[in-house]
């Protein structure tokens, strides 16, 4: 069962890492036609710079369940190398508990504040003028899912919570693509911002 | 408790939840959410969404992700083999023109890609047979490429560029000029460096093999059309900002469209699952950024409201040491910091709170970025995190690790002798933009 709701929140996650890439494209494109209508047309922008902005929210929240899926936010693994394998597992348990316990209480937190945008009909102060509550939801989309995400891989990662038929590499079941992807959690991808 | 204790406090529970393992954007959003709430009560909670949100509510942002996405394409296509060729064939008679290739190829492919790990596997997997193939010692081949690829920090456009800008309200235009001249200065000292080195019998110079092939003019020039239209986007988007045509965002994004078009029309990549991996990959890279960016701005939030910056500030001035002692003690600093942390982490933890530290003690906080981003090239050399060694491991694994680190190390050396050059001639990196952007007070 357990075993189950870890498929179904990596496959969440993974639909989340998808939507974020076309969120990214769609901000690449606003920036584009921005860019066009400025500059060719010598017209005034009105929706893009929204649109760029709510978009990269939009793949910032809904993209960092997959993220902490395939280990890609940085963190500092320095005493891993230096204890055992009890320690390491507790190490790793209390990280975990940070990332749920921050994530939990923004995902709570959002959800309130994304209630207060919904029922008050927010709009952004501008000739657009678009509901608030559509890029809002995002934050408490994606901190829940990232909160399901850190709980399942605790779950899974504590082998008294495995049961007697679960595969030895969680991950391999859940996205065979995201073992390719493993690497080192200190070791960003190389696309760019460790420079 | 006194602010002054209050944030020895914060850096203590903050290092200590780092090396917990947990990611970095968590760690400083969980600590700026305890302290709020210790210091200023549950209410203090109300705001935390709004200000988390609103660290991500920028267009400037933008530039983030385009950037990565320029990087990316120019990454996943031949251009690197290409840029390292089209060097060779027109330096190979200039004495040592394989280590002048090699560092220039590392210097230009950082720039376009952005990335470090990037470049020391696109130049190193051509350069570092190359090299070692012609009896260069296995110390200073991996070394010059792993330091070379630190040089894509700094050299335009960079990332670690736009998060110090963005985190600290500076033009990245600005940025973006004051780079480009400590950049080749370093690009100079790496390859005085590897050339005295190469000349030196345990550098390969008792060793070392000239070429047995020559090039003709028209080899010489074939390859050009295929790396000129990269070099240009980068002039391109220089002129673009500096002449305040565009915004970052707006030369990122178009720059990132026509690199994804080059590597098409150029590379013949057009597959889609190729670029959707590209993709994918620039989107985990962006997010991972975006979302330390949303955290360390609940962390900047916490610390002013407890009036822990202000206090630091305070308390550091009333210390009346000299200036540059304390700039000393700054760069030691982030150098540890560096050895842990990669330099997008330890710009947005640190530069909100030294920022008004640096500019009260007088120093150009432009000035600061570059030696800033200098001290975190070192720690893209060094251990435990020292990504580059790791990359050139991966592709020379027949090299041990010790053997790329005291390899880099004097590279690692000139970068110090780069960050004394630029205290003692500001100019270096001051001048440029100055002279094309106007003073900046």
């Amino acid at each position: 069962m357990r075993w189950t709701l870890h498929r179904v929140v990596c496959w969440l996650s993974t639909l989340g890492g998808i939507v974020a890439v076309c969120l990214l494209l769609v901000a690449l494109a606003a920036v584009c036609h921005l860019v066009f209508v400025r500059y060719v047309l010598g017209a005034s922008a009105i929706w893009q710079h929204e649109t760029v902005s709510f978009s990269l929210i939009g793949a910032t929240f809904l993209g960092a369940p997959y993220v902490l899926m395939t280990k890609g936010h940085v963190n500092v693994d320095l005493l891993d190398h230096y204890v055992g394998d009890g320690a390491r597992s507790t190490l790793s348990a209390a990280a975990s508990l940070v990332t749920i316990g921050f994530c939990g209480l923004i995902a709570f937190l959002s959800y309130h504040w994304w209630w207060d945008a919904w029922a008050g009909d927010w709009h952004n102060e501008s000739v657009w003028a678009p509901p608030l509550w559509i890029p809002y939801a995002a934050m408490p989309i994606g901190m829940t899912l990232l909160t399901l995400q850190a709980l399942s891989d605790l779950l899974s990662a504590s082998r008294f919570t495995l049961g007697p038929d679960a595969p030895s590499d969680d991950r391999a079941s859940a996205n065979t693509d995201v073992t390719r992807e493993g690497r080192g959690p200190s070791q960003p991808t190389a696309g760019g911002s460790d420079g | 408790m006194g602010e002054l204790e209050l944030g020895g406090l914060v850096a203590v529970v903050t290092v200590g939840l780092l090396l917990l393992g947990a990611p970095v954007a968590f760690v400083l959003g969980a600590v700026a959410i305890v302290f709020l709430v210790a210091v200023e009560g549950v209410d203090a909670l109300d705001i935390v969404p709004n200000v988390f949100y609103g660290g991500l509510d920028s267009f400037a942002l933008l530039s983030i992700p385009m950037f990565i996405v320029m990087g990316g394409a120019v990454a996943s296509s031949r251009a690197g083999s290409d840029l390292y060729e089209a060097l060779d064939r027109w330096l190979y008679r200039v004495p040592g023109g394989l280590m002048v290739s090699n560092i220039g190829a590392c210097a230009i492919f950082a720039a376009l890609s952005g990335s470090s790990p990037a470049t020391c596997a696109a130049i190193g997997k051509m350069g570092i047979p190359e090299m070692r193939k012609r009896g260069y010692a296995d110390g200073l081949a991996t070394g010059s490429i792993a330091a070379g690829g630190t040089l894509g920090i700094l050299i335009p456009p960079s990332i670690t560029m736009i998060v110090y800008g963005i985190a600290t309200e500076t033009s990245i235009g600005r940025l973006f000029l004051a780079g480009l001249l400590p950049g080749l200065l370093l690009t100079g000292l790496f390859v005085a460096w590897g050339l005295i080195q190469a000349r030196r019998p345990a550098g390969g110079g008792s060793t070392f093999r000239a070429r047995e092939v020559g090039y003709s003019l028209r080899e010489k020039l074939e390859v050009l059309p295929r790396v000129a239209p990269f070099l240009l986007i980068i002039a391109g988007i220089l002129f673009v900002l500096y002449g305040g045509v565009a915004t970052p965002s707006e030369a990122a994004g178009i720059g990132a469209v026509m690199c994804l078009a080059l590597v098409i029309v150029i590379y013949r990549m057009t597959r889609i699952s190729d670029h959707w991996e590209m993709l994918r990959a620039s989107m985990r890279e962006s997010v991972m950024i975006l979302m330390i960016i949303a955290a360390a701005e609940l962390f900047s939030y916490m610390m002013s409201t407890l009036y822990i910056t202000q206090s630091l500030a305070l308390w550091i001035a009333d210390l009346e040491v000299g200036r540059w002692v304390l700039m000393a003690w700054i760069n030691l600093f982030l150098l540890v910091a560096g050895f842990f942390l990669p330099p997008v982490a330890v710009i947005l933890m640190t530069a909100p709170t030294l920022l008004p530290i640096i500019e009260s003690a007088g120093f150009d906080p432009i000035w600061f970025a570059v030696i800033l981003t200098i001290n975190m090239e070192i720690g893209l050399i060094t251990p435990p995190v020292g990504l580059n060694l790791y990359v050139i491991n991966g592709i020379v694994p027949d090299v041990k690790l010790p053997t790329i680190l005291w390899g880099a190390l004097p590279f690692m050396l000139c970068m110090v002798l780069a960050i004394v050059l630029l205290c003692i001639f500001p100019q270096i990196a001051l001048w440029l933009p100055d002279t094309l952007m106007g003073p900046s007070f």
